[in-house]
């Protein structure tokens, strides 16, 4: 039996062998990288990658990844132009060429290969081409490449693009919506099995970094390509981590556990990374903006007109109804802007002088008396032939900002008479009911590429129908003027008639723009020549360095 | 009937409670609303993937086929990643494992522990205290207590790491002692979180079954013989009080299993809840369904160990088990 003294002892004797244990395995910290070449960047990633095939995802991780691992031919500039090729950065094509109006040729870049050591051909380019158009892949970009007739090789390193129309964005379809696909390493796999191919776990690029691990659900590793054909990169490793939550991502970073979190979304984040003496807060343009979008059709009968939001003068006085400056200051603070129309902060069309409806709930009154809709009965809902104003908002439980909005509005509409229902769902069913048109009112979220032309077009005209205009809006003057902006060959020719485009929608208020968000991102202190591509914020990581004075023990570990 | 009947018949009806779960979870996930495609994707996108998933088929359809291929032991492949369910549920049971064992070995260390102080010192000032701080912890949500322990112990003090289950730089894989370490280190946290909880009601039950037994004639008699009063508490008290700790030990399986799913994800612990949890939102159909079938086989695992430990603890709940199964089969 152990004696007093022994007993007493005891649980001491036990922290130190436990310290110990602790102490010894410390010791095996390796370390010893030194120089420009070395530093280890954590990014606190907030969601996993289902696959890293460019084709096959959408997801934003994922193209943060695939930038490092998989080259498009050439990329947008910082100054986002997509008309012409101006200002577009040579990648894997070394040099470009028109041959006649609707033909471009590529020269590939003789030194760029694959991680496996295979030399990039124009193959490849022809390769990645009919798959991504291949409707068996299922790609979401595959609606963004149908004017390009076809792509074929005329040598080994030259591809050429047919186009079958002429118009100002044909260089950058032809470039930003492709990563070009290894076709050695493809071809052998059906095309049916690509989903589910091994290759989209274990890629093999042709980017600056190669890819070394994934470990589900906790990170994804990739190594920089010290032969790298366009230059080896500065920052020597890159993990992606993932944290299925927002707060607990950015604590990561605050507790110098990450290195980056690109999107600290809501005011208080950015207010605690502030605090924090490692890191940097850096502001880029967002390119998300988020609007409750009015459902013309019924959702019982999408054949039928919607009983409230059929009616324009309807929807114009519930947009007057809502005062988006207040509610951004009070739910946002200075971390967004009310869109001047459907659109992010990263479109250049982006102009706070295009006309729209002002915050008038005098006129909103008088225009829904006017229609019929008063409160007859005086229960503080206004009715018409026995039917009242009511309808329900649907957005996502998932999202904490979007509730915010969505009981603000119901506020705002309730003073003139208005009752709107909450309807928080899971994100799935959302996605499945407006996108069957079961819904009266959504908050929906947008993402823009650097192009106002194909999202536009896609969200709020007939060709979007049975696709992303999900409220199905419709004004042959509105597309006239889309039609015709699409087609100007410069910004200043086609900013006016964008204007003009904008205005005839914002009159006719198929939705209420709410929020367009600027990012704020926190990186650690220690890293230099940051730069935020405001499309693909990891578009630039390469050129990203950290000074050998500034190593901390993370970037000097060996393995 | 013999034990090895009694046990022949429960592994029958495991089994039957087992395919029951799993048809229950196939047809609710199918029928809910939502569909396995990303955000914003084209239609047309959306129902090339629904064709190539199999879902353009009946459910009666999708269901005799996920039957064999389960038969055949393939759970099928995740919509989402392309990974086979069996190699993705693989991937976290260790994780899960690892979670839950620290957890109850808390949970059952620090309850045992803290009910039997208590009802050696029933009604006074230690007791009372106890009860209210057991109470208390125990009435706490877990994700709070969760938000809580990472906030002070990650964020403020930096003492442990805020989620994760390793060093993503040192130690992406276990390969050293220091990873080993590394990993332990890792699981505080959430383990707390989850033990913490449990060791509250883990207490409460083990105090109230030891004042119980305290009232017995045999615990009198063995004061009364003169015994110290630690060999009472021990032998004769505390042993015939544990059949309340070995019930609640099976009842910890599914209180492990589902309260780790928050857990889990605060935490990013690539664990079977998390991995549960993003499929039902993402609508990953096989994953939703493997996982069930993975976590009802654990419960119903844990439920008949638990009775077997009963009945090796307890002889007259065998003999009565007996009885009561040949009075039913008369």
């Amino acid at each position: 039996m152990l004696s007093a003294m022994q007993r007493r002892s005891f649980p001491s004797l036990t922290v130190f062998l436990i310290l110990g244990v602790a102490g010894l395995a410390a010791c095996e910290r390796r370390g010893g990288c030194t120089g420009a070449n070395c530093g280890t960047i954590i990014d606190a990633a907030v969601a996993e990658p289902g696959t890293l095939l460019p084709p096959s995802s959408e997801d934003i991780v994922a193209n943060d990844i695939g930038e490092q691992l998989f080259l498009k031919l050439a990329d947008v500039g910082m100054s986002e132009n997509t008309l012409g090729d101006e200002d577009f950065q040579p990648l894997l094509a070394q040099k470009w060429e028109w041959d006649g109006p609707l033909t471009l040729v590529f020269h590939l870049d003789p030194r760029a290969r694959w991680h496996d050591g295979q030399p990039v051909t124009a193959a490849d380019v022809e390769f990645t081409f009919n798959a991504y158009n291949d409707s068996v892949v299922a790609s979401p970009y595959r609606p963004k490449l149908h004017r390009i007739a076809s792509v074929t090789q005329r040598d080994s390193l030259t591809a050429v693009f047919r186009f079958r129309e002429q118009y100002p964005e044909m260089f950058y379809d032809a470039v930003y919506h492709m990563r070009i696909l290894p076709a050695h390493k493809l071809r052998p796999v059906p095309r049916d099995q690509w989903r589910t191919a091994p290759f989209g776990r274990e890629p093999v690029g042709d980017g600056p970094y190669r890819f070394v691990r994934w470990q589900p659900a906790q990170s994804i590793e990739l190594v920089a390509d010290s032969t790298f054909f366009l230059g080896r990169p500065a920052i020597r490793r890159l993990i992606w981590r993932f944290t299925p939550n927002l707060q607990v991502a950015v604590q990561q970073v605050i507790a110098d556990q990450a290195d980056v979190r690109e999107q600290l979304v809501t005011p208080e984040n950015v207010e605690r990374v502030r605090a924090a003496k490692q890191l940097a807060v850096y502001t880029y343009r967002g390119n998300v903006y988020t609007f409750l979008s009015f459902n013309q059709r019924a959702p019982d009968d999408t054949t039928k007109p919607h009983p409230i939001f059929a009616d324009r003068e309807v929807r114009r006085a519930l947009a007057m109804a809502v005062d988006r400056a207040s509610m951004l200051k009070s739910a946002l603070g200075d971390l967004a802007k009310v869109p001047p129309g459907p659109m992010s902060a990263l479109l250049w069309i982006w102009d706070p002088d295009i006309r729209q409806l002002p915050y008038d709930t005098a006129q909103a009154n008088r225009v829904l008396n006017a229609r019929g809709w008063r409160d007859h009965d005086g229960d503080g809902v206004r009715d018409k032939d026995g039917q009242p104003l009511a309808f329900h908002i649907l957005f996502p439980t998932t999202s904490v900002l979007r509730r915010q909005y969505a009981l603000l509005l119901q506020e705002q509409f309730r003073a003139i008479g208005v009752r709107a229902e909450i309807d928080a769902v899971e994100g799935a069913v959302v996605n499945q009911r407006v996108g069957t048109g079961k819904y009266d009112t959504a908050i929906l979220s947008r993402a823009n590429d650097p192009s106002p032309s194909s999202g536009i077009a896609q969200s709020w005209t007939r060709a979007g129908f049975g696709g992303s205009n999900f409220g199905r809006y419709y004004n042959a003057e509105f597309e006239r003027l889309v039609d015709r902006a699409v087609t100007a060959t410069t910004r200043d020719r086609a900013r006016p008639t964008w204007r003009a485009a904008m205005e005839t929608l914002n009159a006719d208020a198929p939705g209420i723009f709410l929020y367009a968000l600027d990012n704020y991102a926190a990186v650690h202190k220690r890293v230099d020549n940051v730069q935020f591509r405001p499309d693909s914020w990891a578009a630039l990581l390469r050129t990203w360095r950290i000074p050998p004075d500034k190593l901390i023990d993370r970037d000097r570990v060996e393995r | 009937m013999t034990g090895a009947a009694w046990l022949l018949r429960r592994l029958v009806a495991s089994v039957a409670i087992v395919f029951a779960v799993v048809t229950f979870v196939f047809i609710l996930i199918h029928v809910a609303p939502g569909r396995p495609c990303p955000e914003n994707v084209d239609r047309a996108v959306c129902d090339e993937l629904t064709r190539q998933f199999g879902l353009d088929k009946s459910l009666p359809e999708q269901y005799v086929r996920y039957l064999v291929a389960l038969a055949h032991g393939n759970m099928g492949n995740s919509y989402a990643n392309g990974r086979p369910v069996g190699t993705a549920i693989a991937g976290t049971i260790p994780f899960t494992l690892q979670l839950a064992g620290a957890a109850l070995v808390l949970d059952f260390l620090l309850g045992l522990g803290l009910g039997i102080y208590q009802a050696v010192r029933v009604n006074r000032l230690p007791d009372v205290v106890l009860g209210n701080v057991t109470l208390f912890i125990y009435s706490l949500p877990t994700f709070w207590l969760a938000l809580l322990l990472l906030l002070v112990f990650g964020e403020k003090l930096r003492w442990f790491p805020v989620g994760g289950a390793s060093d993503p730089i040192l130690c992406p894989v276990v390969n050293s002692l220091y990873c080993v370490v590394d990993r332990l280190w890792h699981t505080v946290l959430p383990a707390a979180t989850l033990g913490l909880v449990g060791a509250a009601g883990t207490a409460r039950f083990q105090r109230a079954a030891m004042l119980e037994v305290a009232r017995q004639d045999y615990v009198r008699t063995a004061r009364a013989k003169g015994l110290p009063e630690r060999r009472v508490v021990l032998r004769h008290q505390l042993r015939n009080a544990l059949l309340t700790f070995v019930t609640r030990f099976g009842l910890a399986f599914p209180f492990l299993l589902t309260g780790a799913v928050l857990i889990e994800t605060i935490f990013a612990w690539p664990g079977m809840g998390r991995l549960a949890f993003d499929a039902i939102l993402l609508r990953d159909y096989p994953v939703v369904t493997g996982t069930a079938l993975i976590a009802s086989v654990v419960v119903v695992a844990g439920n008949l160990l638990t009775d077997i430990l009963l009945g090796l603890a307890d002889p007259r709940l065998r003999v009565r088990a007996t009885t009561d199964v040949e009075a039913v089969t008369a």
